[in-house]
């Protein structure tokens, strides 16, 4: 009788192993299928009733966690103040000078304004991944709201990522930390190009990589968007949009890439509210 | 444990329950940049509780729902929390549980194994982006928090299972003994 069970537990063991390997075989490298679409879509009120709810717990454990960083961002946020106060007055002198330039060569489209093709979607955060090795969150707005995969998601500070998947009335974003992710962006104001991606585990650093290492980057420095286009084909952000600053640069010897690394602008570790850019010229 | 249709509808309760607060909750709040993971706690608690069987097929299906609410690869979370539950399950069947001091040691060692396999499994998978070593003390925070999390996560799963424990002591009223010839 014992060893009947214990048999009948091996089995019903083996097949619960043998049942998550041939779920992964199936469903590695699919962003979705109809059924995780249909458990998502089912599950997204409760999410978004639980969200809600939730919501001044959230707020009380983000102030204590606030408070206590606080203390050691006070520093770092004076120091930032000085050398912003200079870029300030460099800044007013730029606006006055790119104004000129603007009359005389008649630009009625700057990169900048390429984004006002996009129909932008308010969501608001539902849900998101438990573990480091995934960065997603589940925002409120989906295929109804007009929002589609690979669209664009910034929030008020900067990117955040872009559309993973899209179910009725819910969507997963794919954030800057994700594994994943990979977005074409440059420095400004010198325009090296480079490619942005993270370093997992570490949300608060990305790394702009394939960067000639000819070309210096400097500390402070605004890494935005590049935006490209060519031979039909187009970049899935606009230009501009501004994804972090420079935290440092490093050059390796005897070799032609310098890697950069930048403080992403957005809080990805306390979104609430985000914006889907819908449409846009690339379609 | 007694799994009785009922029960089985309370864990069924308790396992989506604990999905929604880890998504919708723990996943969304940072302390010290960490946001705690009660789910492998959960599942502990579950396999401490129920057995290495009820453990194995309660992180099997928690794992299975996450996957399916973050659209991520079917069968990663699932097999990660399987193991976790039938090893909790597994130290129930050999060892008594005589102080509450055990449900919450085993729940943060289990979840820094947890948090290896998820590990394991997604460097397995394919990482595109180089891996900062902050992943470790990531883990360790995370067993942390689970380390106190687990005593209410343990005393409220015991009271919604209380019906099916068979070895939960009963409270009996105390009778007076009978006395022969009075």
């Amino acid at each position: 009788m014992y060893r009947k069970q214990v048999r009948r537990r091996r089995a019903v063991l083996a097949l619960l192993v043998v049942g998550s390997f041939v779920l992964l075989t199936f469903t590695y490298g699919q962003r979705s299928n109809g059924f995780q679409r249909g458990v998502s879509t089912v599950f997204s009120p409760l999410q978004t009733v639980a969200d809600r709810a939730l919501k001044p717990a959230r707020d009380l454990v983000d102030w204590f966690d606030q408070t206590f960083e606080a203390r050691g961002e006070n520093k770092r946020l004076k120091s930032e103040l000085e050398s912003a106060r200079t870029l300030a007055v460099a800044g007013q002198e730029a606006l006055q000078e790119n104004a000129q330039l603007r009359k005389l060569v008649e630009l009625d489209r700057g990169p900048a304004l390429a984004a006002s093709a996009y129909k932008p979607v308010t969501g608001r955060v539902i849900a998101r991944s438990p573990t480091i090795w995934h960065s997603t969150v589940t925002i409120d707005a989906g295929s109804g709201d007009g929002v589609r995969v690979e669209d664009p998601v910034i929030s008020g500070d900067g990117l955040v990522g872009r559309i993973a998947s899209v179910e009725g009335g819910s969507s997963q974003v794919m954030l800057l930390t994700d594994h994943a992710s990979a977005i074409s962006a440059k420095v400004v104001p010198e325009g090296v190009q480079g490619v942005v991606k993270p370093e997992v585990g570490n949300p608060e650093d990305l790394i702009l990589d394939f960067i000639d290492s000819t070309r210096r980057v400097h500390r402070g420095e605004t890494v935005v968007t590049a935006g490209w286009r060519a031979q039909g084909l187009a970049s899935l952000f606009p230009p501009g949009l501004p994804v972090g600053e420079v935290t440092s640069a490093s050059v390796v010897e005897q070799e032609a890439i310098q890697q950069v690394h930048l403080r992403p602008y957005a809080d990805l570790g306390n979104l609430d509210l985000v914006q889907v850019l819908t449409g846009g010229s690339r379609r | 444990m007694i799994v009785t249709p009922k029960i089985l509808a309370r864990i069924v309760a308790i396992a989506i329950l604990g999905v929604l607060l880890q998504l919708s909750f723990f996943s969304q709040v940072e302390l010290l940049q960490t946001s705690p993971d009660v789910l492998p706690a959960l599942v502990v608690c579950l396999g401490l509780l129920g057995g290495s069987m009820t453990g194995a097929v309660a992180g099997f299906s928690i794992g299975f729902l996450v996957d399916c609410l973050l659209v991520e690869a079917l069968g990663a979370s699932s097999l990660v929390l399987l193991g976790t539950g039938y090893l909790a399950g597994l130290f129930r069947e050999r060892f008594e549980v005589h102080s509450l001091l055990v449900p919450a040691l085993l729940c943060m060692g289990l979840t820094l194994f947890a948090e290896l396999g998820f590990a394991v499994v997604a460097l397995l998978l394919g990482i595109d982006s180089p891996v900062s070593l902050l992943v470790v003390r990531d883990m360790l925070l995370k067993s942390v928090y689970a380390f106190f999390l687990a005593w209410p996560i343990y005393l409220g799963v015991r009271w919604a299972l209380r019906p099916a424990l068979v070895e939960e002591p009963k409270l009996r009223r105390r009778r007076q003994p009978t006395v022969l010839g009075a």
